[in-house]
């Protein structure tokens, strides 16, 4: 047994820090915050010319070859710091999908701008009546000679309003069971009768809801085959292998314990509170679960084993505790915890109030806790299905 | 990364599992209810060599690390075999560890013979001298931290299981009348106590894995095949749900103690963060575990004629022995503070 990264991975790690302690500024940090793009065009670029968006993808295609220890680090690192980087993440699974099941044109085209950080796409999937449900997708494609007229409505399409393309599941077969009558297109946000509207969060991150009136475009735009887009879907939603939120716990772990420290200014090991104490050895626990989980994904998939719940399983946990810790956590701080960053008397900037906020999504996107419980018992447990 | 385990390891695993399978049925468990042992079982154990596994070869063991020792503690769970092996493994790896053995000792130790156990604070009565020990109505002797000093105590032989909710072979022993012999003394001896003690939490943790594992795996069978409403009960989500919880759980559970028996030898500092850790962790998964398996049941659960009951219990007395999960977690807070302050 083994549970390190391995040498390569602590290299990309040290790399990533030094990268973020150089580039990603208090001023970004601000923009982030009052903006919630969860995107950041300069930064971006910067990890495009260092090859970070392609750099999971196989040499052959110009891409890094990273093995997925590497991408750990990566992943980690950014995130934690709490890096605007959704679209490094999404943009670095639709170049692969691209790479797998787009047109060779796509191929020559789009993925190597998508590899120089020259544009950026978004996932466009839910829909305001399909949520959990993915397949009912109800936007429309009906094809007008050599073109395709887009009609309908995606919800939740984040950093749509900053991406040059989204990646939008229609239906093209309104006849044709749920899973059979659908397909995958690039629409380019700046086609006429493309509208985006913010939809702001709770947690600060800004989403968006897209619609599509009467939207004209070229064959050219589909991805994969007519009335095959739930393939697509798939394969694309394969590769984002669940990660949860370990990255996350361990920087509200670190918060936690730094402000324990600063706390007791005599040289005890042991917290004012024991309550206190107790919490913060379960919020390492957690933290330690989610991390391990997530290493035995990642550990399968550098071996190129089968997973079965796997990946689910790290999200479910991690999400599940990575929300209840923040609130535990908050429930012994008292008032001040409430305070939001950039307040005078703020604890530790901020940084619980902002979990407290920000983590409830964990359990909803990218499949609700519900879903994936579902998986995994029908999965790992046999149940029937249930859902 | 590798979390896969060696072939020698797997064939410990394996050779275990079908040791206990066969040895080990429920009807065992249930006959030693009122003692917490089966002398038999034990030493058909010891005839695999099971008690030497963990001590060096010049004392007649086998000198296998903690992580092979933790995959046995698991089969343990698993099979809620009444032995007192976590308790004597690591009494046995302190005393190797120890100037001037007792080699007479050692070699009844690695053959089973000799039954010695630690003894944590927790396990302290208070106001003096009584210590209430997981195994105390079968181990001969006791070693204690008192002050700077590491003691060994002679038990009275043969004392009388207590009627206790786990069915462990517990009992209350009163140090007052034995006189202890000082086996070392000073910070190094502590620290060698803190190890063992954690080698045994260690080991505790990873019976508490075997056991979720198991209950996970029963409560899972009764959902797929008990019929209500005219569809087995694992068609509903608030049957499979907390299910499929456990079952994330357990796996992480799993993970958790194998890297804290790993870190022993390969990553020191977090070893004694990490034992803790895996105690409290693991303890609660199994407790909850045992407890949404019984509850699948409905009624039948609750009748002993069911056998989720015995894991229900037995999660809930392996999680006192050191004092309780929420005392497990602060013991990890306090020793990450510990390690963050002797790092600056
Ligand atoms: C901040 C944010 C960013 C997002 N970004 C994107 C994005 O970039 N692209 C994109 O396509 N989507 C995105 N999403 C959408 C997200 O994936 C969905 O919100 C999520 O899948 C749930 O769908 P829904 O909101 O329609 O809820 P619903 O599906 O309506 O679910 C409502 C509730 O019912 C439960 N439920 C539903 N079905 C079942 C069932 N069968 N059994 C038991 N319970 C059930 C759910 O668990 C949930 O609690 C984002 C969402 C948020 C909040």
């Amino acid at each position: 047994m083994d549970f390190r990264l391995g040498e390569a991975a602590e290299r990309v790690r040290t790399e990533i820090r030094q990268f973020l302690e150089q580039e990603f500024s208090q001023t970004h940090r601000q923009q982030e915050r009052d903006t919630g793009d969860g995107h950041n065009w300069s930064l971006y670029r910067k990890l495009a010319d260092q090859g970070w968006v392609s750099a999971a993808w196989p040499k052959e295609f110009g891409g890094g070859g990273r093995d997925p220890y590497e991408m750990l680090a990566l992943y980690w690192e950014l995130s934690k710091a709490g890096f605007p980087w959704f679209g490094l993440l999404n943009n670095s699974f639709i170049g692969h999908t691209l790479m797998a099941m787009g047109s060779e044109q796509q191929k020559a085209e789009l993925v190597p701008k998508i590899a120089s950080g020259d544009i950026m796409v978004a996932l466009g999937y839910t829909e305001p009546s399909s949520g959990s449900d993915v397949a009912a997708a109800r936007t429309s494609a009906r094809r007008e000679q050599d073109h395709w007229v887009i009609e309908g409505q995606k919800m939740f399409t984040t950093t749509g309003h900053m991406a040059q393309y989204i990646f939008t599941l229609v239906r093209t077969d309104a006849k044709a069971s749920k899973h059979r009558g659908l397909t995958m297109f690039l629409i380019p946000t700046d086609a006429p009768g493309v509208e985006i509207y913010p939809v702001h969060t709770m947690g600060g991150e800004r989403t968006n809801s897209v619609f599509f009136g009467g939207v004209k475009i070229e064959d050219a735009q589909r991805v994969g085959e007519v009335n095959e887009g739930w393939a697509v879907v798939r394969f694309a939603l394969g590769l984002e292998q669940a990660m949860g939120y370990a990255d996350r716990q361990e920087a509200l772990l670190e918060k936690a314990e730094q402000w324990a420290l600063a706390s007791t200014d005599n040289n005890s090991i042991t917290t004012p509170d024991p309550r206190m104490e107790q919490q913060l050895g379960r919020m390492a626990a957690n933290a330690e679960v989610a991390r391990l989980l997530r290493y035995r994904s990642t550990w399968m998939q550098a071996e190129g084993m089968a997973q079965q719940t796997e990946g689910t399983m790290t999200k479910a946990f991690s999400a599940k505790v990575f929300l209840q810790d923040a609130q535990d956590w908050m429930d012994l701080m008292g008032p001040l915890a409430l305070l939001e960053h950039g307040t005078e008397n703020a604890l530790s900037e901020g940084a619980f109030a902002e979990a407290y906020r920000a983590t409830p999504v964990a359990t909803i996107y990218g499949g609700t806790l519900e879903i994936l419980y579902s998986l995994i018992g029908q999965m790992a447990l046999k149940f029937p299905r249930n859902r | 990364m590798d979390l896969s385990l060696d072939e020698s390891q797997r064939i410990l695993q394996r050779s275990f599992s079908e040791f206990f399978a066969r040895e080990c049925p429920t009807e065992l468990v249930r006959g030693s209810e009122s003692t917490g042992f089966d002398e038999t079982l034990w030493r058909r154990f010891c005839e695999l060599g099971a008690a030497a596994m963990g001590l060096p070869q010049a004392y007649g063991g086998l000198d296998m690390g903690l992580f092979d020792l933790g995959l046995v503690a698991a089969q343990i769970g698993q099979s809620l075999a009444p032995l007192p092996f976590a308790d004597v493994a690591s009494a046995g790896r302190l005393l190797a560890t120890l100037p001037d053995v007792d080699e007479a000792l050692m070699t009844s130790i690695a053959e089973g013979t000799g039954l010695i156990s630690l003894c944590d604070r927790s396990q302290e009565l208070p106001g003096g001298n009584k210590v209430c020990l997981p195994n105390g109505a079968i181990v001969a002797k006791v070693i204690t931290m008192q002050g700077e000093d590491l003691l060994l105590w002679d038990l009275e032989p043969q004392h009388a299981t207590v009627a206790n909710m786990g069915s462990g072979a517990l009992a209350i022993h009163d140090l007052s009348l034995a006189v202890p012999r000082r086996l070392a003394s000073g910070p190094q001896a502590r620290m060698q106590f803190e190890h063992a003690l954690a080698e045994w939490k260690l080991l505790v943790a990873a019976m508490q894995t075997g056991l979720a594992k198991k209950a996970l795996e029963i409560g899972a069978d009764y959902a797929r095949t008990r019929i209500q409403f005219d569809v087995p009960i694992a068609s509903f989500q608030a049957i499979a749900h907390p299910l499929a919880e456990a079952a994330a759980q357990v796996d992480g559970a799993e993970l958790l103690w194998q890297q804290a028996a790993w870190s022993r030898a390969n990553s020191a500092k977090r070893f004694l963060e990490l034992a803790s850790m895996a105690l409290a962790f693991c303890s609660q998964v199994a407790r909850h575990t045992s407890d949404v398996a019984l509850h699948t049941h409905g009624g039948y659960g609750f009748t002993t004629e069911y056998d989720i009951q015995l894991f229900y219990r037995r999660s809930g007395a392996w999680s006192c022995y050191f004092g309780g999960v929420s005392n497990a977690y602060c013991e990890v807070a306090r020793q990450r503070r510990a390690n963050a302050m002797a790092g600056k």
